[in-house]
């Protein structure tokens, strides 16, 4: 477990010692490298505690613009929670505050806090790189480095990370993930040819094999199924269910079955009108949110009586 | 934006009314079926088991346009539960239109001159009115949404089961002549006919209750009587 050290990065907070004991990822701790051993071949192998996250009264801006109101929930670990609500309510903004690249937009801005286990990741001298380490993107368009082979698009993250691996270690990383992303069997002959001759489909898996590489706790997802066919949808909603077993996922989907399909909760945001900011209406159980919620605009809006 | 999926909505409201009319085509059989009981009217009494196929055919329709909104509608939520319900109280609807059947299969057994007992008769045709009176309180309650009147329905209930029970003391003591025994055998199960007619009355209630809180919970347990929902 011997990382770089970016313990410096955080105040008080951090509790280094359990946090080793239990083999956990922090803010505080670099390179997934010298576990690889140890972990197991493909996310359904054995199931593991990944971390919390929670938001406690988060306003984004974009410049003078205020984009999201006051948005304060917790998504759970080893859970999905399904982020639903129309365009222009703030889901996408708010996930990607989640993992600090809402700053990447220039003139963004964040207030409030947004704590890993208790980490604030907005926290003094985090630095953001450290954070979307731990808290991995998969986007709406599959987006493999074009150029890169199949392998390289998965070790990636891996060089960007954590300096230089071995090249055993390098293998077993890349196989865990593609494996994990049930893509493995499909490419395992064709390692080193680009990316970009997957399917549209095959290219989303090894957008998640990229994501999950470099050991994350959460892996947040944008729409991942919206450029996919149902078949590549649904196999990607079940590689969702198995992926929850090692990371805390929160997922971004216009598709209201596939919130009921795949999350275990289901947080809705709405704007009371446009030029407004969006704020978080309704979190609960998915199961509740679409047969009894508590709120009339949710029940609205699930049961397709609004855009 | 209301106004989306505008027709669905039409279309579910069609059916809610549709399925809800069956308590209409139910009430009318009961009451003809009761007037048979009361003159011991053998064709009118095949006229009701006749036109029990009104009642199946109202509900394999709107079962099957349920299904099909269910389907293609992906309904959740308040839409969700509404179609469920239905689907129930389409149940309900035809074990109530069978137990009409099931009374007017009775009567030619006991011949058009049967040694009737009146206060056994006027017994059965109070338990009647109370069952009209409860399926008509049940449409009411389902159609506004009334949890107060569907839970109501117990109390109602009630009164027909205590009618019930003193029909069966009668027939106990109807004295040793073979032919009335027969006769109020027969009763005894017009009665319990019109007792079940009274209990699905309350399963809509339930429905209403489900309807309207989400909860689906039985209002009396039969096995556990004391334990109040």
């Amino acid at each position: 477990m011997e990382g770089r050290k970016l313990r410096d990065m955080f105040g008080s907070e951090s509790k280094p010692g359990t946090e080793a004991e239990e083999g956990r990822n922090t803010m505080s701790q670099a390179g997934p490298v010298t576990e690889t051993s140890s972990q197991p071949q493909g996310a359904a192998a054995s199931a593991r505690r990944a971390k919390t996250l929670e938001a406690k009264e988060v306003n984004l801006y974009y410049g003078d613009f205020h984009a999201v109101e006051n948005v304060n929930m917790t998504i759970e670990p080893n859970k999905v929670t399904a982020l639903i609500g129309s365009s222009g309510c703030g889901k996408t903004t708010f996930l990607r505050s989640l993992n600090r690249m809402h700053e990447l937009t220039p003139g963004a801005s964040v207030k409030g806090s947004i704590q890993l286990d208790g980490e604030d990741v907005y926290g003094a001298g985090v630095d953001p790189v450290a954070v979307r380490r731990l808290v991995g993107m998969v986007f709406q368009q599959p987006n493999p480095f074009p150029t890169m082979s199949i392998y390289d698009n998965v070790a990636a993250g891996l060089d960007f990370n954590a300096g230089k691996i071995r090249k055993a270690d390098k293998d077993a990383i890349v196989e865990r993930s593609l494996r994990g992303a049930h893509l493995w069997d499909e490419v395992k002959d064709r390692l080193g040819r680009p990316g970009s001759g997957l399917s549209g489909g095959q290219q989303q898996r090894l957008c998640i094999a990229r994501a999950t590489a470099v050991s994350p706790e959460v892996l947040l997802m944008d729409e991942p199924c919206s450029a996919l066919d149902p078949v590549a949808t649904l196999a990607i909603e079940d590689l969702i269910g198995e992926l929850k077993k090692e990371y805390t996922i929160a997922i971004v989907t216009h598709n209201m079955q596939q919130a009921a399909r795949a999350s275990d909760n289901t947080a809705f945001f709405n704007l009371d009108e446009s030029g407004k900011p969006g704020h978080l209406v309704e979190i609960g159980p998915t199961q509740e949110i679409f047969t009894k919620p508590k709120k009339k605009e949710t029940e609205d809006y699930v049961s397709g009586r609004f855009g | 934006m209301p106004g989306i999926r505008v027709e669905y909505q039409e279309e579910l409201e069609a059916l809610e009314a549709s399925a809800l009319g069956g308590l209409d085509l139910v009430t009318s059989q009961l009451v003809r079926t009761l007037e048979a009981v009361e003159h011991q009217d053998i064709e009118l009494a095949q006229i009701v088991v006749a036109d029990d196929d009104r009642i199946d055919g109202r509900y394999l329709e709107v079962h099957q346009a349920l299904i099909t909104l269910l389907a293609t509608q992906s309904p959740v939520a308040t839409d969700l539960r509404l179609i469920s319900a239905l689907l129930h109280v389409l149940k309900n609807i035809e074990r109530m239109g069978d137990q009409c059947v099931n009374i007017c299969k009775v009567i030619p057994m006991s011949g058009h001159t049967p040694p009737a007992d009146q206060e056994m008769v006027k017994l059965i045709l109070t338990m009647g009115a109370h069952a009209k009176a409860l399926i008509a309180q049940a449409k009411r309650a389902f159609c506004e949404r009334n949890v107060e009147m569907a839970r109501d329905l117990v109390d109602r209930d009630d009164v027909i089961d205590e009618l019930n029970r003193d029909c069966f003391r009668l027939a106990l003591a109807i004295g040793d002549d073979a032919d009335q025994r027969e006769w109020a055998m027969t009763m005894m199960l017009t009665a319990r006919a019109i007792e079940r007619i009274g209990d699905n009355s309350v399963d809509i209630g339930e429905q209403v209750a489900f309807v309207v809180t989400g909860l689906f919970r039985e209002f009396e347990d039969a096995s556990h009587p004391d334990a109040h929902a």
